[in-house]
């Protein structure tokens, strides 16, 4: 029975390996984040101090009260910037997720000339880089003067959600049976009452994913919002971030405690739809 | 077309395709335009004096130009491969697991819900010279004594930013792939070990084919959306030290607003915009190809 034994042995040894790879990719994934969230909670002495402090010794929410009290006293209007981003975010979201439940709804239901073509179309809109659309949108955006406003953005940001919108909810309608939708056609159902009674119900959480996929691409864009806004009246949370940055120094802990303040929507949001999301973009890669 | 009854796809795709005109296709053009023109912010008159291949002839004989395309090319490829592969072994490991998977997946995605500019300057703050958590670690575990210059030296400079791109961009590949491997039906791995497969040859001729079109699909997304690169890149090094980390979207913001040589940014711009699409329809049409392959409805 020593082969057994052996066998025994290697087996957990494999465990105990995998067991340690598995920590400590968690660990890299995490890491940085659990950082910041540290670094925005310690005094400055902490951050800067040689040798470093690993475990906080104080905590202290003075970034966050700096942050809130306003300019001139070490903070930012950060509820204006975050005003800004709630709103630009969600009216492109509703706007790209109506115009995109009606594309996606064309690729999964209809068949036409060009398909593909077309589809593939829309979604090179999307790989043209930010800060390359951003040269044209600046020039044409002073010219007709929306440019630092909330309209400009939400303008360039539902173009920037409507291919990938698409995509996810086309996956998300193939999921749907066609006979059903059929079904209550015959019912006496017409197509549009068919469509909101039956397909929209069932396809509902999916489209949910998509449009807080659609915020969140919004809520973290940078490369336009940097270009076409100019003051507080517009600016987003991205933006704002570099009110922290000088000609020389950075101050660490306000953008850390900032940082937190971006991404905890962003965090709540995404652990609602990671499930459907990942189905919604599979969808099609297997049969069923 | 049936007589002058447009069809329903093409009126349900009609506001798709009207907003993506205006947003996209006609600035496109109008960028497409000031290309050919020595168009400065500075002097909206010469936006109408046509100077045909000038701009695009002077960027051929660009040295930084062809350094900053090279090594954007280069960071894409390193960093797509990489991300691929880890995410692959990511997913792999959390497949392995048997309790506590849906915690993993969640912990997993976790890079997904930064912001690029906040990436860009989560690893600033991490790989500083002075105050880092990197090089604080590596002091204190005795691996350096001196402070690592990271960002300060060209091709550590380069580095950190494949990191902060990998560590970014890695969740993508993980997830798609992980749902790959969730749906894969058990049957044929148990056929291939009764058949005596060595664990790699299952692995070979049996998983990778199946979960390929998953890691297309990632690659796809990535391709997409590659010019994120920007936003690390503005905020951990903006192109420095002294141009050694200068990406081609990079040098187009700089060429644009702060030259104001928008003529020349403006072509600069179309080679990022071509590289773009180089990328996606190559993705695209690999992933066509994988789900053909298994016998997927396009």
């Amino acid at each position: 029975m020593d082969e057994n034994s052996s066998a025994r042995l290697k087996r957990r040894l494999f465990g105990i390996v995998y067991r340690v790879g598995l920590f400590l990719a968690m660990l890299t994934i995490c890491l940085p984040g659990l950082w910041i969230v540290l670094s925005s909670l310690r005094p400055t002495v902490e951050i800067m101090a040689k040798p470093p402090v690993w475990i906080p010794q104080d905590i202290s929410f003075d970034a966050y009260v700096a942050m809130f009290s306003g300019i001139g006293k070490g903070g930012i209007p950060v509820i204006e910037y975050f005003r800004n981003s709630l709103i630009i975010s969600v009216t492109s979201t509703v706007i790209a997720v109506a115009i995109g439940m009606a594309g996606g709804y064309a690729f999964a239901r209809y068949r036409f000339r060009g398909k593909s073509g077309v589809f593939l179309g829309l979604m090179l809109t999307r790989t043209v880089p930010g800060i390359a659309l951003s040269l044209p949108l600046f020039f044409l955006y002073v010219r007709l003067g929306i440019i630092d406003t909330h309209f400009g953005l939400i303008l360039a940001y539902v173009a920037l959600n409507v291919p990938f919108t698409i995509w996810l909810i086309d996956g998300f309608f193939r999921q749907v049976p066609k006979d059903l939708a059929e079904a209550a056609q015959i019912d006496g159902c017409t197509r549009w009452q068919a469509f909101w009674q039956v397909e929209f119900p069932l396809a509902g959480p999916g489209i949910a994913s998509a449009a807080i996929f659609a915020f969140l691409t919004c809520w973290n864009e940078f490369a336009l919002a940097s270009q076409l806004t100019r003051s507080v009246s517009a600016k987003t949370l991205p933006v704002g971030l570099l009110d922290y940055t000088a000609e020389f120094t950075i101050d660490w802990r306000g953008m850390c405690a900032l940082a937190v303040v971006m991404i905890i929507p962003a965090l709540t949001l995404t652990y609602i739809v990671q499930k459907h999301l990942v189905g919604g973009l599979t969808s099609g890669a297997v049969k069923g | 077309m049936k007589g002058f009854k447009p069809s329903a796809p093409f009126l349900l795709l009609l506001p798709a395709i009207i907003v993506l005109a205006a947003v996209v296709v006609v600035p496109l053009l109008l960028s497409l335009y000031s290309s050919f023109t020595p168009f400065r912010l500075t002097k909206p008159e010469t936006f109408f004096v046509f100077v045909g291949f000038r701009n695009y002839l002077s960027i051929l004989g660009n040295t930084d130009f062809w350094w900053a395309f090279g090594r954007t090319v280069l960071l894409l490829t390193i960093a797509l491969n990489l991300e691929m592969l880890l995410g692959l072994g990511l997913a792999m490991l959390v497949e392995k697991a048997t309790r506590g998977q849906r915690i993993l997946r969640t912990l997993m995605m976790f890079p997904m819900m930064f912001s690029p500019i906040l990436v860009g300057f989560q690893f600033k703050f991490m790989f500083n010279d002075n105050i880092g958590l990197v090089n604080n670690a590596l002091q204190s575990l005795g691996i350096t004594r001196d402070a690592i210059p990271w960002l300060i030296e060209g091709h550590l400079a380069f580095i950190a930013i494949s990191i902060a791109e990998i560590w970014s961009s890695t969740a993508i590949f993980a997830i798609l792939i992980l749902a790959g491997l969730l749906a894969m039906p058990k049957e044929p791995i148990e056929a291939a070990r009764v058949d005596g497969c060595t664990p790699w040859q299952t692995f070979r001729y049996v998983t990778w084919p199946f979960v390929m079109p998953f890691a297309y699909i990632a690659m796809t997304i990535r391709s997409l959306d590659v010019a994120r690169a920007y936003d690390i890149v503005k905020i951990m090094t903006d192109g420095g030290p002294a141009g050694r980390t200068e990406l081609l979207w990079t040098l187009v913001a700089r060429t644009a607003y702060s030259d104001g040589r928008m003529g020349m940014a403006n072509a600069m711009a179309y080679f990022s915009i071509l590289l773009s699409i180089a990328f996606t329809v190559y993705f695209f049409n690999k992933l066509a190809a994988a789900r053909t392959q298994i016998g997927a409805e396009w």
